[in-house]
């Protein structure tokens, strides 16, 4: 009986997110414009050398990519505090944990997944060589989601506070150094032709660690958030 | 018989007793910090011989050292009282982890300070980014956060308990600056000095940087004694015992 019942929560959980993500598409979109004048201004403040652009190209889109994931965390669960419906996810009978997950799972597909779609434009902005795109992609795909658990687990410690914005950056950013390390150096190490994956495996393994922690985390976190 | 110890801990842990507690000891505390600060500093800045690599310059390390020993430290005790505040909601244990991290943060921002002033002549260069400094600099944002996060919350004991999640999460940067020279190949140096083994340090070097070292726990313990006394009366200002106490002052 449980089984199926916690089954349909989840894609009916999902499902909700994305139909309200749809609703209002322009969002989706400003996270991935702010990410195209971001990399604009690189040549512009560092002059359109090609060798130059080239060698900055991976860590310029990681931390590019990073900065738009945090503009957009901060309405992860913004609206659902105000109308109220997050309280009643956490007084539902299903496990908190799971239904966050998938709150998590849906923001990584409407904010994350179209940042990916448009890395390769990005990369060409900077003259990434092609070779390394792919190796580019799969570390934003493993970094990407990770960036999207710590910072779920931060909103939704900020959950009950005024203004979270600059806050979210001061806690998020030292967490994410990691993850920015590692993806950064599978770029770099495919860029000079060296063996890439250890970074990758590593990114993999903390993305396992996180996947099955942070919504547990998140779990706790808000329960204190919203325990007033 | 053997079970006053966790009686007289759980006595402790309600505010007036510790309060009481915490103003005796005090003033002990902060003497012994003074006393030994002024020993280890003397034997430190004076008699220890120079060194035959560095010179005078090697003297930082009397300073850097025990505050970079102290930022690791208090972070794990703010976890642990952290974690306590969180699973069995002591008050008190809140108090502590909160009052904690300004002084843990000060204690890593010394460390960084005088670590560029000793990279300077050292290495040439004011900063690099080692795995060591910038893992003490996310040292540094961590306490930022956890001070941050709890002045972020309107109800003071909410955002004790929210910023003590922070704090259990950044738990692990600690041992990735412990670690940090022995797992990656780094400018700063590995450590020199053993606690339970040999340590590669001369005995006149030795003893004024472990009683400084001692020097700053007293003062750790003196700075966060006074800081939580005025977090409890803050905290229970409703209470009797508080009530008591400020008619005591008011009368002198």
């Amino acid at each position: 009986m449980i089984r199926p019942g916690l089954a349909r929560a989840c894609t009916a959980m999902l499902r909700r997110d994305l139909t309200l993500a749809w609703r209002r598409r322009g969002d989706i979109a400003m996270p991935v414009l702010y990410a195209l004048i971001v990399t604009m201004l690189f040549p512009f403040a560092l002059g359109p050398e090609d060798t130059l652009l080239q060698r900055i190209a991976g860590g310029v889109i990681l931390v590019t990519v990073l900065l738009s994931m945090l503009l957009a965390l901060d309405v992860l669960f913004s609206s659902d505090i105000e109308d109220g419906s997050l309280e009643q996810l956490v007084l539902a009978p299903q496990p908190l944990a799971l239904m966050l997950g998938m709150k998590i799972l849906a923001h990584w597909i409407t904010t994350a997944l179209p940042l990916i779609v448009a890395t390769p434009l990005l990369a060409a902005m900077l003259h990434l060589p092609a070779a390394v795109i792919p190796v580019l992609l799969l570390a934003l795909l493993l970094a990407t989601p990770l960036l999207s658990l710590f910072g779920a687990v931060l909103v939704a410690l900020t959950a009950g506070t005024r203004r979270s914005g600059m806050l979210l950056a001061l806690m998020l950013l030292p967490l994410c150094v990691p993850a920015v390390i590692f993806a950064a150096g599978a770029v770099a190490a495919a860029q000079q032709g060296l063996p890439w994956l250890a970074p990758i495996v590593w990114l993999a393994a903390a993305l396992v660690l996180a996947v099955a922690l942070g919504p547990l985390a998140c779990a706790a976190a808000l329960r204190i958030a919203l325990d007033a | 018989m053997s079970n006053w110890i966790p009686l007289w801990l759980h006595k402790l842990s309600s505010p007036p007793t510790f309060y009481r507690f915490a103003g005796t000891l005090l003033p002990w505390m902060m003497a012994l910090a003074l006393l030994l600060g002024a020993i280890g500093l003397y034997g430190g800045l004076v008699l220890a011989p120079p060194d035959y690599q560095q010179g005078d310059a090697y003297r930082i390390i009397f300073i850097h050292v025990p505050s970079a020993w102290m930022s690791m430290f208090i972070y794990g005790v703010m976890g642990v009282s952290a974690f306590i505040a969180l699973v069995w909601r002591i008050k008190l244990a809140e108090v502590v982890a909160m009052e904690s991290a300004p002084i843990g943060a000060a204690f890593t921002f010394i460390t960084l300070v005088t670590g560029s002033l000793w990279g300077k002549p050292m290495w040439g260069t004011w900063w690099t980014w080692d795995a060591r400094l910038t893992s003490e600099l996310v040292l540094l944002f961590l306490y930022l956060g956890v001070i941050g996060l709890y002045h972020a919350f309107e109800d003071r004991r909410q955002g004790a308990r929210a910023a003590a999640f922070l704090a259990i999460i950044g738990i692990i940067n600690v041992p990735i600056v412990h670690y940090s020279v022995t797992w990656w190949n780094t400018l700063h140096q590995g450590s020199t000095v053993d606690i339970f083994g040999h340590s590669k340090i001369a005995w006149d070097m030795l003893w004024p940087l472990l009683t400084v070292t001692l020097a700053t726990k007293f003062y750790y313990a003196a700075s966060l004694f006074r800081r939580a006394r005025t977090d409890l009366l803050a905290l229970e200002s409703g209470k009797e015992w508080v009530r008591q106490i400020a008619q005591r002052e008011g009368k002198r």
